[in-house]
C-alpha cells in the first residue's frame, strides 16, 4: 500500500489529475470498496484521487425531464431522500438495502455504480429505471445508459480518465408501481443472492408497461424486454407471471459463490421475480 | 448481598466510552511493527529462504527466520502445550497454506509490507492432505514424522457389551453428521506485544491462558518460568480463539532478534483465519432401540480435523469423547474419538468446543429416532435423560444433574405442549425442535487468588481470570465482597499479570465462576480468619469466639461487640491483610485404553427450544422464537448470566445457519466478515427468552457455553418438524434445505 493521495478541490482538478495518471490512478469517493481492495492487495494504484473537495458532486435534484443524482450522494441519502421515496420508491428501497447503516452513511452512489460488484442492490434498481450515467473527462463529456455502462464482472464501460459527473433517471409513467426485492440466502445484512427490480404502469385492466431487472444471480444485472413484452396490453395472472419469471429463470446465466450455486440461482430469479410481479399486481406499495 | 444481583460490569462506562485498553490498543516506547511472511503452498519442503533483501531495506530492524533457531544457544524452534510439534516459524517442511516463514520487525507497517515483497522463499511441493477421514487412509501423505498415521490422539469410551447391546435392539439407527471449519471471529483480533529487559521478556496479550502462554514461552527460550512475565489485558471477545498459545512466540521471537526495542505483532482479519479455526467434525452415530424408545446400545466415531499441528486438539479430542453419547442412559456405549493432521490451519477451542459438533450429532439423531418410533421427541428424550445418581458410561456416579429440569424449562417456554399452526396459507411453513446437551469442564486443573485488604478498607482482587467480555471480574468482585461482607465498591480486580496474580489454568470451558469463584470464596475465608486474629487483641476474645460480616468483626454471642475492618488495621498499625485462595480438582484421570473413571468435578447442562419458519421456495429459515435453559448452580449476577445464554443462541446461529470457512486445495477462501457471514442484530429471533436454573445448596456453575450446542440440532429439528427435510451437515443453509424439500417432493411424487 504505496500510493500518492490527491484531493483536488475542483472538478478540472480532479479530470487533470484523471487525465496525467490514467492506469495507475484510481477514484476515491467514499472508500467503502476502494479501501477493502487496497487491503487485500485486489489494486495497486500508484495514485488515489479522492474527490471528496469537488463540490456540487452530491445533488439530488429534480429536473422536468427526471432526476439528477450526483455520484457522491451517499446511499443513505438516497434511502431518505422523500423525492425518490416518492418517484422512485424501488430505488430508495434498494439503496435501503445495502450493507448496513454505517456502510451506508459512507458508500456513493457513483462509487457504487463504478466499482460494478456484481453483488449489490442499487445498479439493478437503477437498471430498470432505465438510468443514464454521465462520463467526464479533460476530452469532453458522454452519457451512457446503465446496460452500456455496465460491461461485465466489476467492469465498466469507464475509461481511465473518466468521472462520473451524473446519474440521470428518467420520468417514469404516472402511477407506475414499482418495487425492488433483495433475497439474502445468509444474515439480514449480506449482500443479496438474487436482486429483482420490477415497474409496471397498468391501464384499466391490463399491464401497459413492464420492466424487470435482475441482478447479484449473474455478472451484471440483465433486463429481458423481449419476455418483459409478455405483459404488454396483459392481465397479469398468475399464468403469465409464472410464465414471465420462467423466461428470466430460462434465459439468464447465473453464477456461482458463496451465496448460492448457480442452479440455485436460476431458482431464486424465478421465485422472486414472480413475487414482485404479483406484488405490483396486487399493488402493495 | 452482592451475590446474585444484576450489578453492571466493572467496566461497563469504559467499554461504551470506548477506553478498555486492549493489548490492541498498546502503545510502547520505540515500539517496532511485526509482520508475518507466510507460505502459499499447502505441504511443501523448503530448498532456499533468502531474506537478504528484506533486511535491508531501511527501516527493517530484524527478521526471524527458522535459522535463527538452529545454534546451540538459540532458542527452540518447537513448541506445543501438550505435543511440541510446532515450530515458531517454518524450518524445513511447510505444512499449511498462511503457515507463518519469516517474521519482519519493521518501523512502519509500510515498511514490513514492502519486505514482504521481498523475501523469497523456494520450495518443493508434496502431495497434501485436507480430509481428516482420508489422511488416515494407508499411503496418505505424513506431516510429521512421529505420527505416521496421521493420528495425534485416539481416545476411546469402552461402557457394556456393545455388540449384545446392538443384537437386543428392535430398530438400529445409523446416521453420519459433519461439521465444518469455522472462525471464532471475535472482534478483536489476535495480538502480542513483547519486550526483552536483562534477559527477561515482558509480553502483552489477548490471551485466555496467561499461564499456558508463560510456561510455553519458558520452554521456547529457555527461561525460568519467573523470568517470563505474561500482562493479558481485557480482550475484544475470545471464544476459545484466544486460549492455549497463539502468536506469542512469534512477537517474542522478533523482540529477542530486535534485543533492546518492544515489538507487537496484531493479525489481520484474513491472517485471524490462519491462526486458528474450529475443528471440522464429522460423526457416526450408531444407535440400537427398543419399540418403546428404551436404548440398548450407542456408538459413535468422531473424526475431528485438527489441522496441521496439535496444538490444544491433544487435550480437546478426549473432551469430545466424553460428550459424544449425550445425556442418556444407554447400558452399552462406546466412542472413538480422533484427532488427526491434515494441511489446513490449526483447530482449537472455539465456544461450545468439541461439544457443539456432537451435540448436533446426537441431538439430530434423538429426533430421527423419535419420528421413526412415533414418539414425541422431548418425550423420547425425558425417558432417557441422565439423572443424579445415575452412571455415566465413564462408570462415574452422577451428582447435580438437572437435563430434564433445561430441557422441560425451555420446551414449556416455548410452549411446546400448545398447539402449532403450522402453515397459513402461504409458502411457509412453521415447525419446532428441542435438543440437550452435556459437557464435562477442565478437570485436574486449579485456580488460585490473593485478597488485600487495606487499612481503608479497600479490598483488592488479584486474579489471573480473563476479562473476555464475559463480565467475569465483575463477579469475582460480587463473590468476594459479599463473602467479605463489604460494598462492591469497595472492590478493586487487578490481574491478569503472571508478575502479580497467582496462577489460574485457564480462563476457558467455562471454568472460572466455579474455579476461580470458590477459590476467591476460599480466600475470602482465609482473610476472615485473618482479621479475626488481628481483632481478638482489641476485642479481648479468641478469634474462635469472633465473627466477620458485613465490615465488622464482632464477638458472635453479643453482635453490639464490634470494630470495623479499617479500624483493626489501623488499630494495629497493620497496611495491609492479605490472604490467598485456592480451588483445584484431581477428577479427569481416565483410563486410556476404556475411559473409564471420573472425568469432571460437574457435567455443563443446557437446553434449547426454538420455533422456525421455513420458507419452502427458496428454503430460507427464519428462527421466530428461542427458549434456552442452563444449569447454573447458583446465579451470582442475573443479567449477565442472562446475557451468556442469549449471547450463546445469537452465537450459535451463525454456526447453525451461516458459518463455514470455504477452503479450496487449502486456500481459505472466504477470509473476510463479508464473505465469512457472522450473524446480525436482525437476524435475532424476534423472541428469545433464557432461564438460569438454580439449586438448593448448589455453588457456581459454569454458564459460558450451555444453550449453543444445542441451537443447530434444535433449529435442524424444527426444519424437519416444519417441511420433513434432515440435514445433516452444517451448516443449515437456504440451498440445503430447498435441495432436501424438492428431492422429498420428487420421492413423494414417485410413490
Amino acid at each position: 500500500m504505496n500510493y500518492e493521495l490527491l484531493q483536488p478541490d475542483s472538478l478540472s482538478g480532479a479530470m487533470e489529475a484523471l487525465a496525467q495518471h490514467g492506469d495507475e490512478a484510481k477514484v476515491l469517493a467514499g472508500g467503502t470498496a476502494v479501501v477493502l481492495m487496497l487491503q487485500q492487495k485486489l489494486i495497486a494504484p500508484t495514485v488515489l484521487v479522492s474527490i471528496g473537495r469537488v463540490p456540487d458532486l452530491d445533488h439530488i435534484r429534480t429536473e422536468p425531464d427526471g432526476l439528477h443524482i450526483g455520484p457522491l450522494t451517499i446511499l443513505r441519502d438516497m434511502e431518505r431522500s422523500s423525492v425518490i421515496q416518492r418517484r422512485f420508491p424501488l430505488l430508495a428501497q434498494a439503496c435501503g438495502e445495502v450493507g448496513n447503516v454505517r456502510i451506508r452513511n459512507q458508500a456513493t452512489l457513483g462509487g457504487n455504480l463504478a466499482e460494478a460488484d456484481y453483488a449489490s442492490d442499487p445498479p439493478t434498481a437503477l437498471l430498470a429505471l432505465g438510468a443514464q450515467v454521465t462520463a467526464t473527462s479533460v476530452r469532453g463529456a458522454r452519457t451512457i445508459p446503465l446496460e452500456d455502462f455496465l460491461v461485465g464482472f466489476y467492469t465498466t464501460d469507464l475509461e481511465p480518465d473518466e468521472l462520473i459527473t451524473d446519474i440521470f433517471i428518467p420520468a417514469s409513467t404516472p402511477g407506475s408501481r414499482m418495487t425492488y426485492l433483495k433475497y439474502k440466502s445468509r444474515s439480514s445484512e449480506d449482500r443479496p443472492c438474487t436482486g429483482v427490480a420490477a415497474i409496471a404502469a397498468f391501464g384499466a385492466k391490463t399491464c401497459t408497461d413492464l420492466r424487470v431487472a435482475v441482478g447479484a444471480a449473474c455478472e451484471v444485472p440483465q433486463r429481458l424486454p423481449a419476455v418483459e413484452s409478455l405483459a404488454r396490453g396483459q392481465a397479469l395472472t398468475d399464468e403469465l407471471i409464472g410464465e414471465i419469471a420462467a423466461g428470466y429463470a430460462d434465459s439468464i446465466e447465473t453464477l456461482e459463490d458463496i451465496r448460492g450455486s448457480a442452479r440455485y440461482r436460476t431458482q431464486m430469479i424465478r421465485v422472486h421475480v414472480y413475487r414482485a410481479l404479483e406484488e405490483l399486481r396486487n399493488g402493495h406499495r | 448481598m452482592a451475590i446474585g444481583k444484576s450489578v453492571p460490569m466493572l467496566d461497563s462506562v469504559a467499554r461504551v466510552t470506548g477506553t478498555v485498553p486492549y493489548a490492541s490498543n498498546l502503545k510502547l516506547p520505540d515500539m517496532l511493527v511485526g509482520k508475518v511472511f507466510r507460505s502459499s503452498v499447502p505441504h511443501a519442503r523448503t530448498i532456499k529462504l533468502d531474506v537478504s533483501a528484506a533486511e535491508q531495506l531501511p527501516g527493517v530492524v530484524a527478521i526471524v527466520t527458522a535459522a535463527d533457531f538452529a545454534g546451540d544457544d538459540t532458542p527452540n524452534l518447537h513448541f506445543g502445550s501438550t505435543i511440541q510439534d510446532q515450530p515458531v516459524v517454518a524450518g524445513d517442511r511447510i505444512r499449511f497454506i498462511g503457515e507463518p516463514v519469516a517474521l519482519i520487525a519493521a518501523e512502519s507497517v509500510v515498511i514490513a509490507d514492502q519486505a514482504m515483497d521481498l523475501i523469497e522463499l523456494e520450495y518443493e511441493e508434496i502431495p497434501a492432505i485436507f480430509d481428516a477421514e482420508e489422511a488416515l487412509l494407508p499411503g496418505a501423505p505424513v506431516l510429521h514424522e512421529a505420527f505416521p498415521d496421521n493420528l495425534l490422539g485416539h481416545s476411546k469410551l469402552r461402557r457394556g457389551d456393545i455388540e449384545a447391546g446392538f443384537a437386543a435392539a428392535d430398530e438400529i439407527f445409523e446416521e453420519v453428521f459433519s461439521s465444518p471449519v469455522a472462525q471464532q471471529a471475535s472482534l478483536e483480533t489476535q495480538v502480542a506485544a513483547a519486550r526483552w529487559k536483562d534477559g527477561k521478556l515482558t509480553v502483552w496479550t489477548g490471551s485466555q491462558s496467561p499461564y499456558t502462554v508463560r510456561r510455553v514461552l519458558s520452554a521456547i527460550f529457555d527461561l525460568d518460568v519467573e523470568d517470563v512475565r505474561v500482562i493479558v489485558p481485557p480482550l475484544g471477545g475470545g471464544f476459545g480463539g484466544k486460549g492455549n498459545i497463539r502468536t506469542q512466540p512469534m512477537a517474542a521471537a522478533l523482540a529477542w532478534k530486535v534485543g533492546d526495542r518492544p515489538v507487537k505483532l496484531v493479525m489481520t482479519r484474513a491472517e485471524e483465519f490462519l491462526t486458528v479455526t474450529k475443528h471440522a467434525a464429522k460423526i457416526i452415530v450408531k444407535s440400537g432401540v427398543k419399540l418403546d424408545g428404551t436404548f440398548t446400545a450407542r456408538k459413535v466415531t468422531i473424526y475431528w480435523n485438527a489441522g496441521a499441528y496439535a496444538s490444544s486438539s491433544a487435550h480437546l479430542v478426549p473432551a469430545g469423547m466424553l460428550r459424544a453419547l449425550g445425556p442418556y442412559r444407554i447400558p452399552a456405549g462406546h466412542v472413538d474419538s480422533y484427532g488427526i493432521y491434515t494441511n489446513l490451519p490449526i483447530a482449537a477451542a472455539y465456544r461450545g468446543a468439541m461439544s457443539s459438533q456432537g451435540v448436533f450429532a446426537h441431538e439430530s439423531h434423538m429426533d430421527t429416532i423419535a419420528h421413526r418410533l412415533g414418539i414425541d421427541p422431548l418425550e423420547l428424550r425425558i425417558k432417557n435423560l441422565l439423572r443424579t445418581d445415575d452412571i455415566f458410561a465413564t462408570g462415574e456416579r452422577l451428582h447435580d444433574i438437572h437435563f430434564v429440569e433445561c430441557l422441560e424449562a425451555a420446551a414449556d417456554g416455548l410452549g411446546w405442549h400448545e398447539p402449532l399452526q403450522r402453515e397459513n396459507g402461504t409458502v411457509k411453513k412453521r415447525g419446532r425442535g428441542v435438543a440437550v446437551m452435556m459437557k464435562n469442564t477442565i478437570a485436574n486443573s486449579s485456580s488460585e487468588c490473593r485478597i488485600k485488604l487495606d487499612a481503608e478498607g479497600r479490598v483488592t482482587l488479584y486474579t489471573s481470570t480473563v476479562e473476555t467480555g464475559q463480565g467475569g471480574h465483575t463477579a469475582m468482585a460480587q463473590i468476594a465482597a459479599e463473602a467479605l461482607g463489604v460494598p462492591i465498591e469497595a472492590l478493586t480486580v487487578i490481574g491478569p499479570d503472571t508478575a502479580e496474580t497467582p496462577p489460574d489454568a485457564q480462563t476457558a470451558s467455562s471454568r472460572s465462576t466455579h474455579m476461580m469463584g470458590n477459590a476467591v470464596l476460599n480466600g475470602a475465608a482465609s482473610l476472615r480468619q485473618h482479621l479475626a486474629e488481628a481483632a481478638a487483641p482489641i476485642l479481648e476474645w479468641s478469634p474462635e469466639d469472633l465473627s466477620v460480616a458485613d465490615g465488622y468483626v464482632f464477638v458472635t454471642t453479643q453482635p453490639q461487640e464490634r470494630i470495623p475492618y479499617a479500624e483493626v488495621l489501623g488499630r494495629k498499625n497493620i497496611a495491609a491483610l492479605t490472604a490467598t485462595g485456592k480451588y483445584w480438582t484431581n477428577e479427569g484421570k481416565l483410563d486410556p485404553e476404556t475411559g473409564q473413571g471420573i472425568s469432571t468435578p460437574d457435567w455443563h447442562q443446557g437446553a434449547g427450544a426454538c420455533e422456525v419458519e421455513v420458507d419452502t421456495q427458496t428454503g430460507k429459515v427464519t428462527v421466530l422464537r428461542y427458549h434456552s435453559a442452563s444449569f447454573a448452580g447458583r446465579v451470582v449476577n442475573p443479567t449477565l448470566a442472562g446475557l451468556q445464554n442469549d449471547g450463546n443462541v445469537i452465537f450459535g446461529l451463525g454456526a447453525s445457519l451461516l458459518e463455514e470457512v470455504a477452503i479450496d486445495g487449502g486456500q481459505i477462501t472466504n477470509p473476510n466478515l463479508s464473505d465469512y457471514m457472522l450473524p446480525s442484530f436482525l437476524d435475532i429471533p424476534v423472541e428469545l427468552k433464557n432461564v438460569s436454573l438454580e439449586a438448593e445448596g448448589s455453588t457456581f456453575q459454569g454458564i459460558g457455553e450451555m444453550t449453543l450446542p444445542p441451537v443447530a440440532p434444535a433449529i435442524a429439528n424444527a426444519i424437519y418438524d416444519a417441511v420433513g427435510a434432515r440435514i445433516r451437515d452444517l451448516p443449515l443453509t437456504a440451498e440445503k434445505v430447498l435441495r432436501v424439500i424438492h428431492e422429498q417432493g420428487e420421492a413423494d411424487d414417485e410413490q
